[in-house]
């Protein structure tokens, strides 16, 4: 009993045995279950996947840091669920590589902010914030109108989301880029493959109002009015653990 | 595969319990097993000596 | 005379000249890859951020390899070398770290000012606060806290194994590499590049080249182990130790991603929804822990008692704290996640294991503060001594709070609000900067062969101002946190809820007013370290008339723990 510990502590490699075991079960052991969770998990049968240019605008989100002031998770409380709608589900962020959970809310939860208000505000907001809410603290995001977006290389971004596991058919990422086109610009002729694959549902529409370019403001408001919307199980679901 | 979910969580949930213990009971025993006090000692005193800054030769 | 010559070469352009010829074509063929590899990355990413990078890379490379042909062909250092430590990237360490240190908490105090006038972001995309806050986290994190961890790990592994650093090179390799990552991480934050993991923002290539340095960082800890002349490994090491390697798993798992092209920096993390929530706070968690927590206290264990001139109170108890903290902070992450979507069950381990990890952190605690007792005087007249006391205080105060809004309940209110952010920065400016500032002033005036510091007043200065600086932040945030999280949830007469969500952000203002006050003290106080340091530095060293009596004439006698510890 002795000696071991005495030898363990004058073997530096003992020692360095020694830590990564203790701290490596630890992790393990808190994690490998969840990597099961999807046998207990609620099913969505009805969702779908981002749209490329939902996607995009993901990625705008993420390049542009929102979600270190935005939540997108409501919590299983009382006043969150009053506040924001049903709580979050485990489901819903299913194809969210990275998730954007959030840990700070500087600005609302906007786990379920898609459709709640017009494609009109959310371009006035991220324009000028204070235009609309004086008190408001988030930064005026002009370049966004200013940028004109990167479309031709959405079937590459696709097809590494369907290496980590999200379903995109080979039609998607084949007409990636000409989809990102058609859901902002309802008249071409590329809108109508954009409903064809990702369901009649998918809203196609003149994001930032402009018909002739693609900016990032198309691609973020497309973003913003999905969330909570690629499918209705939390909706349907009855929230039970409501606290 | 017999690796359900609940098999997973109850091992889990059982088997972080009795580590914990038996390395809390590991622990104590070694940081207060006599013999190895005097190594305890010399090493809390050592970083303290007056001994000039060099390595040894 | 030529022993003079040869100490003042150690300062300066010397630094060079101190790595053998061998080393030298080593240190230039390992430039010419870097600099290959960033024109490699500048062509395959045209068109792409990741082009930018490459540049970067490349120049980064050309700078060292520039330092480095200016001394490429001095003679071979002194055989004698091999009688002192090796204290050149430790040095060079100290000095990136406080350059770090004021970036980072500068960019702190403009985010904090941009939360209370968010107009200061001037139209332009990189000084939005969404950009600037990992710079702000990451500068002060990785770049200052980093720094300075692998500047002491160098010191400490040296005076406690009583061994030289293996070679002269992979130390630099470390260093300088560390540095690359620290800059990859913070241009590419404000040209828009990140993964958005918190505290994990880099993306795949930079992350990749971490796992390199970081290899040779084990390594360079293991060889010189190995030559160890002592037969105990002191504590100090243990926790230096367990901060390498964790923070090696965890950034390892944490940052599994497919980039979308070899060409492009973008990439999609592995794990999606609730696993790599899980996956993120496991690492968000023990990042805290395992960076911010063990490395540092493996800085308390070694400068405290150096500075108090008094052995650790118990060292057994200081092993125990040890394995607690390295078994129990692993499970502690999911206290991130309560009433998310992680499975319940989940969210209470990490709960009881966060309450659990209060008697650990308090034996460390309780110990350094032990170790004062009894030289309560020298805390009284030496400032230096008194940050690591404070340092202490303060590391008991956080590891309190944490535990504390680890309850769920307590988590339902504290979360999503300031009272987070009053929490880190109790830990971080309290306990992580007071640490880190205490050892460093230890530590300049033994590195620069100079009796004490340029000045004791201004360590004063210092003192004070970071001790208000933190005390008005964390008053402030604590103040806003709770005020935001009962706004929240209060609820009228007819049972609607109160207060919407603008009312709430209103009532933030006079606290986030608060907040950059007290930031910008803070930040004073770390400018006042800068000169101080700078000026110890820059100062001449005392004529020593002895300097050739310096080194023994004679190999110095076998220690004492030859006979004792046998």
């Amino acid at each position: 009993m002795f000696n071991f510990h005495y030898r363990l502590e004058r073997n530096a490699m003992g020692l360095v045995l020694a830590i990564v075991v203790v701290a490596s079960i630890g992790g393990l052991i808190e994690i490998a279950p969840l990597f099961t969770i999807d046998e207990t998990v609620e099913d969505a049968p009805d969702m779908r996947v981002y749209t490329p240019l939902e996607l995009a605008g993901r990625n705008i989100y993420i390049r542009e840091g929102c979600y270190a002031c935005h939540s997108q998770m409501i919590r299983t409380l009382r006043d969150e669920v009053e506040r924001y709608g049903p709580y979050s589900l485990a489901v819903e962020s299913k194809y969210d590589h990275p998730m954007l959970w959030g840990s700070k809310r500087t600005g609302p939860d906007i786990a379920r902010l898609g459709g709640k208000y017009s494609n009109e505000w959310h371009v006035a907001h991220l324009y000028n914030p204070r235009d609309l809410v004086p008190e408001s603290k988030m930064p005026a995001y002009r370049w966004l109108m200013r940028n004109a977006l990167k479309i031709g290389d959405l079937g590459e971004h696709l097809a590494a989301m369907r290496a980590v596991g999200v379903p995109y058919t080979d039609d998607m990422i084949a007409n990636a880029t000409a989809d990102a086109y058609g859901q902002a610009n309802p008249d071409s002729a590329q809108s109508a493959g954009v409903t064809a694959r990702y369901g009649e549902s998918t809203n196609v529409s003149l994001f930032d109002g402009k018909p002739e370019t693609l900016t990032e403001m198309d691609a973020i408001v497309a973003y913003l009015q999905i969330l909570g919307r690629l499918t209705d199980v939390a909706q349907k679901t009855e929230q039970a653990n409501v606290e | 595969m017999s690796f359900d979910h609940d098999t997973v969580t109850g091992f889990a949930k059982s088997f972080g319990l009795f580590y914990l213990i038996a390395m809390s009971i590991g622990v104590i025993i070694y940081a207060y097993w006599p013999a190895n006090r005097k190594q305890f000692d010399h090493a809390a005193h050592s970083i303290i000596s007056d001994d000039e800054d060099r390595p040894c030769p | 005379m030529i022993q003079g010559t040869w100490i003042v070469q150690c300062g300066g352009v010397g630094m060079v000249a101190q790595l053998t010829a061998l080393e030298r074509t080593y240190a230039a063929i390992i430039l010419v890859c870097v600099i290959c590899v960033g024109v490699a990355m500048a062509v395959a990413g045209r068109g792409d951020l990741m082009a930018a990078h490459g540049w970067i890379v490349a120049l980064f490379g050309m700078v060292v390899m520039a330092l480095l042909l200016r001394g490429i062909d001095a003679p071979d250092p002194w055989e004698e070398r091999f009688r002192e430590y090796y204290d050149d990237p430790t040095k060079v360490g100290i000095i990136l770290s406080l350059i770090w240190g004021v970036i980072g908490m500068f960019v702190g105090v403009w985010v904090a000012a941009l939360l209370a006038w968010p107009d200061l972001t001037f139209d332009a995309a990189w000084a939005s606060f969404g950009r600037l806050r990992p710079v702000h986290t990451s500068g002060v994190i990785f770049g200052f806290g980093g720094n300075a961890l692998i500047a002491t790990s160098f010191h400490v592994l040296q005076r406690t194994t009583r061994a030289r650093l293996p070679d002269q090179l992979s130390p630099w390799f470390v260093l300088l590499g560390y540095n690359l990552f620290c800059v990859l991480a913070a241009t590419g934050y404000l040209m828009g590049l990140t993964q958005s993991k918190e505290y994990a923002e880099p993306e795949w290539y930079a992350d990749l080249w971490l796992v390199i340095v970081w290899v040779v960082y084990f390594l360079i800890y293991l060889r010189t182990l190995a030559r160890r002349r002592e037969p105990h490994i002191y504590v100090a090491n243990w926790y230096y130790m367990a901060f390498i390697l964790v923070v090696a798993i965890l950034h390892i798992v944490n940052n599994l991603a497919v980039p979308v092209s070899i060409g492009h920096a973008k990439s999609y993390s592995l794990f999606s929804g609730v696993q790599d929530a899980m996956t993120q706070w496991w690492y968000g968690h023990n990042a805290v822990a395992f960076f911010l927590t063990a490395g540092f206290l493996g800085m308390l264990y070694y400068y405290l008692p150096k500075r108090a001139g008094r052995p650790i109170y118990s060292y057994r108890m200081s092993i125990i704290s040890f394995w607690g903290i390295t078994f129990m902070y692993m499970w502690a992450g999911s206290h991130h996640l309560h009433y998310t979507a992680l499975p319940h069950w989940v969210q209470t381990l990490g709960m009881v294991f966060s309450l659990v990890l209060l008697v650990p952190s308090w034996a460390s605690a309780g110990n350094a503060l032990l170790t004062l007792n009894g030289a309560w005087h020298k805390v009284r007249d030496d400032a230096v001594l008194r940050f690591m006391m404070l340092a202490a205080i303060f590391y008991g105060i956080a590891t309190f709070e944490g535990s504390f809004m680890a309850i769920r309940a307590v988590n339902s209110l504290s979360h999503y609000t300031d009272w987070t952010v009053g929490h880190v920065h109790a830990g971080a400016l309290g306990w992580v900067a007071m640490i880190t500032f205490g050892s460093l002033y230890a530590l300049v005036p033994w590195m620069w062969k100079r009796p004490a510091l340029y000045s004791a007043r201004l360590v004063e200065v210092h003192f004070w101002l970071a001790l208000a600086g933190t005390v008005v932040y964390v008053f402030a945030m604590w103040n806003s946190g709770i005020t935001q999280g009962l706004m929240w949830r209060t609820y009228d007469q007819n049972g609607t809820l109160a207060y919407s969500f603008i009312d709430t952000l209103v009532a933030m203002h006079p606290y986030y007013i608060a907040r950059t006050v007290g930031g910008l003290l803070f930040l004073a106080g770390a400018v006042v370290a800068f000169y101080n340091i700078w000026m110890t530095i820059s100062r001449p060293a005392p004529v020593d008339e002895g300097a050739a009596a310096d080194l023994p004439v004679e190999p110095p006698a076998p220690r004492a723990w030859a006979q004792a510890g046998e």
